[in-house]
């Protein structure tokens, strides 16, 4: 077999999946590398334990795998595709459990590492860093309640309990929350509609 | 003609209470179906949910890495069947020896048995198993109609930087050559009459033969869908039928030793009939 004239960890994303998705060894080591932080870093967030979080990872990666071949670079990155699918088997394997309730004070720490962490400022993206911003900005009931339901995938009924707000409200702040991110992602002339 | 029947509709300004909760995916019962019917006819709804999608996903993206336990990379790599090949430097999962140690280089293009059973596992998934859905309202990956030549351009790719490096579903017992294995793999998109892609189908036309398709078609519910393939005398045969979940699923054949000869096409039906859309190959 000839050798590859670029090496495997220059690659781009889309090439690694491939390879991955075709059992490629070389570059389905460059894959692992390349994103098991991203995928060990969602899981542990959403549930808190670094066991339970490696199961999972390993999962979506095993996901990742299989449905390599359906993943589409028009509908988004691999990055994000990736996290998506590590985030949907973290927040199953939450639901399955009766995990202790959340502590207000964990939650305010991943809110502030979300939007302050400096080595994430200095490489991030235009879209990210605005993103950066206006989680600061939220009001923190806002901001605690899109957590809440985004990361951890709390219903707005637990998100109430959570708060020991009622119902509706907690879904008025989901719902500010979330608009104020995604008006921080539009061009500034497209936020109003 | 749904578990919706009988339920009033949901205005737009209704929608925009619940349009965040859809988007992260916690909307739960009633006000969920009838968040998704109100979606099926409502094109400024479902591009309000495809955004506040994009910010959940965004969200997402800020959640910190985190370094993973010792030995990580070696245990996914050996959950996959694979090992590092011997040309890799050394890296901590390699360090961690245990779970790689002893074991030979390989040659890429051979599959191990452990890899060739997980690949009968994914052709024989069970049907309606769903592929990771993004949120709803979003277009799913995979259903672009670019993606009918994903596999055959990712192998131009990988073959043009790997020096021949197979690409393909390949079949642990399929012959080595790359080249052959890759052309024996056909995908084609799923179009509906007015057009729109819905879903994509893959087949494998060397012994085993197998398929397999994903389709996403938003609003038809939870249905009973029949695939036909298409062989070269336009005669149309059914291999199989698999259920939807609102919209959504993907399902696989069992390998056949004997494969049913040139594929030109393949379509989806309803259990009445109805052709719901088309792929040709």
């Amino acid at each position: 077999m000839a050798m590859m004239a670029t090496p495997a960890e220059r690659l781009p994303d889309e090439t690694l999946l491939a390879g991955l998705g075709a059992g490629d060894a070389e570059l389905s080591v460059a894959f692992v590398r390349r994103f098991q932080g991203l995928v060990f870093g969602v899981a542990l967030n959403v549930l808190r334990d670094r066991n339970v979080a490696e199961d999972v990872a390993q999962q979506a990666f095993e996901r990742a795998w299989k449905h390599a071949q359906m993943f589409d670079g028009r509908q988004g990155t691999v990055r994000g595709w990736l996290t998506r699918i590590t985030h949907n088997l973290a927040i199953d394997v939450l639901r399955g459990r009766s995990s202790a309730p959340m502590d207000p004070d964990d939650l305010a720490l991943l809110i502030t590492s979300m939007a302050d962490s400096p080595e994430r400022i200095a490489v991030a993206n235009d879209s990210a860093a605005g993103l950066r911003r206006e989680l600061r900005r939220l009001p923190p009931e806002q901001a605690r309640a899109v957590a809440m339901a985004g990361i951890y995938g709390m219903t707005a009924r637990q998100v109430a309990e959570a708060e020991g707000v009622p119902v509706g409200t907690a879904k008025t702040r989901i719902r500010y929350g979330l608009q104020k991110l995604r008006a921080a992602l539009l061009p500034e002339d497209a936020d109003d509609e | 003609m749904s578990e919706l029947d009988g339920m009033d509709d949901m205005s737009c300004d209704e929608f925009a209470e619940v349009a965040a909760e859809l988007a992260l995916g916690v909307l739960t019962g009633r006000e969920r179906a009838r968040a998704l019917a109100h979606l099926d006819g409502c094109e400024s709804c479902r591009e309000q949910v495809r955004e506040l999608s994009m910010a959940g996903d965004e969200l997402l993206a800020l959640l910190p890495p985190a370094e993973p336990p010792a030995g990580f990379e070696s245990r996914v790599l050996d959950r996959l069947g694979l090992t590092a090949p011997g040309q890799q430097p050394s890296d901590a999962a390699i360090q961690q020896g245990s779970d790689v140690s002893g074991q030979q280089s390989l040659d890429v293009r051979v599959l191990t048995d452990e890899r060739a059973n997980r690949r009968a596992d994914r052709q024989n998934r069970p049907p309606n198993r769903p592929v990771d859905r993004p949120p709803a309202g979003r277009p799913r990956s995979g259903l672009s109609r670019v993606s009918r030549r994903l596999l055959a351009a990712a192998a131009v790719a990988v073959a043009l930087i790997g020096g021949g490096v197979g690409w393909g579903l390949r079949d642990a017992t399929a012959p080595s050559s790359s080249s052959s294995q890759a052309a024996a793999l056909s995908t084609a998109a799923f179009v509906t009459s007015d057009h729109r892609t819905v879903g994509q189908v893959f087949v494998y036309n060397h012994s085993p033969w197998w398929t397999y398709m994903s389709v996403n078609m938003e609003g038809v519910g939870n249905v009973t869908v029949i695939c036909q393939l298409e062989d070269a005398d336009g005669h149309f045969k059914n291999v199989g039928q698999f259920q939807l979940d609102d919209g959504y699923g993907s399902w696989g054949s069992s390998p056949y030793t004997a494969g049913p000869g040139a594929i030109m096409g393949a379509r989806l039906l309803s259990s009445n009939g109805t052709v719901l859309a088309t792929a040709t190959f």
